[in-house]
């Protein structure tokens, strides 16, 4: 059987989501957006998609690329798409915020930008879940983190079919019935597919995988797994549901949307209770940094979405300061631990695979520092539980501030991150073992092994 | 080669094999029980069978080939050939005591 390759693109997709997560963090520290601007307004619409599709989503496609193979046994068929994705999407992005700016009125592009964006991007998410699906497709029957997989691909397809409407709503280059109730009612529906369908339930079913990989715990696919990923689907399909209804002008929308709410509840209790199984049956004495720091992440997942269920809470600029919490508390959060791990492990790879067997070498994690990055996180999940307090209390410069702390801490990771890159931690003796391969920071090595 | 020098290249390997670690672990691979079989047959060829903590984990060429690059270089060996297997698939409780 063929060992896994390394994903080529991996650390040029991580690269980009970093730039993106400082931009998005800059402009709210800048005062751009929301709290300083209202909710729906274009300035907010620059940052949140910033964040959701900049950060979040080229780091999980990133992720994926490299971690889907482990998930399913079998090499990621057609990755040599993965470079006209990024581009699809980075491209994509940049017309996108344009089309917003313009909407703002603070400079004067054509309107046009937004639709012709919202293709691109529709693009770029097509040609990456394209990639994905026929991957998993000569993979089944899938095991269950894979299927978690497919259940957020199918919430990618839906945000993004959704937002590329909204795109040409919002440019005026479309105008109907259909349109004026999907952006009055289908905002809601968007960010869930996005944000919950897309992004948690892939890094759910990833993190099933690689938590039992970093803890040395058995995989065992419990029934509360199973359970978990009923859950989570059955949250994907009301949403989507609630979307036909939406346009069809059907009333119902938003019971579906709370009984969608009310499935990922659950979903997230089972899943709650599967990593602790995990964690309680772990063969390592002591977890390591990115697996407490995900914990963390964990429990604002789990607050967040309780919240959300309760109704008073999903309205006004309450709301806000929960989707907030989870966006920064959980999604970023946990982006950011499994970074801190991923980037010094495929480092490792880079540098040191090729030498193992015929020079010593050192272990993945003398490629960081967690003491340091261990103040790190520390700081960052204070940082985002005082923003999101601030938003409920309505205390825009303290907003600010924390905002700035959090951008501090993400600042201070990067730097991390280009250190394990560099292999700057690793003890001298060990660091350049004869026939090593010096990692390029963010670009594959010309004569890299690999996917094809 | 009588059965006293096969068990004694056998042992040799096994010791050269603790000079490869699992990158995440920070183990040596023969103390975490990812090496399932050394057999030596006459004239110093070597089946090595092997697996990792992970299936399909990204290290999984780079170790099968630091095991056989490894085994070559043992003096007495003629031949080495490494097979991967997941049959059992690798547990936390395959590991020694010691690892």
């Amino acid at each position: 059987m063929p060992g896994a390759t390394l994903s080529r693109w991996t650390m040029s997709y991580f690269a980009a989501a970093c730039l993106m997560l400082v931009a998005a963090q800059g402009l709210m520290v800048a005062g751009y957006g929301y709290p300083f601007a209202d909710r729906g307004a274009p300035e907010t619409l620059v940052v949140v998609h910033l964040v959701a599709i900049g950060w979040l989503s080229l780091l999980m496609a990133g992720a994926l690329l490299q971690f889907v193979p482990v998930l399913i046994a079998r090499p990621v068929i057609g990755g040599r798409f993965a470079v006209p994705a990024l581009l699809l999407l980075l491209g994509g992005l940049g017309l996108l915020l344009g089309g917003f700016v313009a909407l703002s009125g603070a400079l004067d592009p054509p309107f046009v930008l937004l639709p012709v964006g919202g293709v691109m991007l529709l693009a770029g998410f097509g040609l990456f879940a394209g990639i994905l699906v026929v991957t998993l497709y000569s993979a089944r029957p899938l095991p269950l983190p894979a299927r978690f997989v497919a259940t957020g691909l199918a919430a990618l397809v839906g945000a993004t079919l959704i937002g590329s409407a909204f795109t040409v709503a919002l440019s005026g280059l479309a105008e109907g019935p259909l349109l004026d109730r999907l952006v009055a009612d289908g905002v809601a529906l968007h960010a869930a597919l996005g944000l919950g369908g897309w992004l948690s339930a892939t890094a759910i079913g990833v993190s099933y995988r690689l938590f039992s990989m970093f803890l040395l715990a058995p995989e065992v696919e419990r029934s509360t797994s199973r359970a978990a990923l009923w859950g989570a689907s059955l949250a994907v399909g009301l949403v989507a549901a609630a979307a036909i209804f939406v346009l069809s002008g059907f009333f119902g929308a938003e019971l579906l949307f709370a009984a969608a709410l009310l499935f990922t509840l659950l979903a997230v209790f089972f899943y709650g209770a599967d990593v602790l199984n995990i964690y309680r049956g772990r063969k390592r004495k002591q977890a390591e940094l990115n697996i407490r720091a995900s914990f963390a992440a964990l429990g604002l997942f789990a607050l967040s979405i309780l919240f959300l269920n309760v109704p008073a809470l999903r309205t006004g600029d309450i709301v806000a300061a929960v989707v907030y919490l989870f966006v920064f508390g959980w999604l970023t959060g946990l982006g950011l631990a499994q970074l801190y791990k991923i980037v010094a492990f495929l480092t490792w790879l880079e540098a040191y695979g090729p030498v193992l067997g015929r020079a010593p070498v050192p272990r993945v994690q003398d490629l960081v520092n967690e003491r340091h990055a261990d103040i790190l996180f520390r700081l960052y999940y204070g940082a985002v539980v005082v923003a999101t307090l601030s938003l409920v209390a309505g205390t825009n410069g303290l907003f600010r501030m924390a905002v700035a702390g959090q951008l501090f801490v993400t600042l201070c990771l990067i730097r991390e991150f280009i250190r394990a890159r560099r292999l700057s931690i690793v003890p001298a003796a060990l660091r350049a073992p004869a026939g090593m391969v010096r990692p390029h920071l963010f670009l594959p090595l010309s004569a890299f092994q690999g996917d094809k | 080669m009588n059965e006293m020098d096969k068990a004694t290249l056998t042992e040799e390997i096994r010791t050269a094999l603790r000079m490869i670690i699992d990158p995440e672990i920070g183990k040596n691979i023969v103390d975490l029980g990812l090496v399932y079989d050394i057999v030596v047959e006459e004239g110093g060829v070597v089946y090595v069978t092997m697996t990792t903590t992970t299936r399909f984990c990204p290290a999984t060429d780079f170790l099968k080939e630091a095991v056989q690059a490894c085994v070559w270089y043992v003096p007495g060996v003629e031949y080495a050939e490494v097979r991967l297997t997941y049959e059992p698939p690798w547990t936390p409780q395959m590991m020694l005591d010691v690892a």
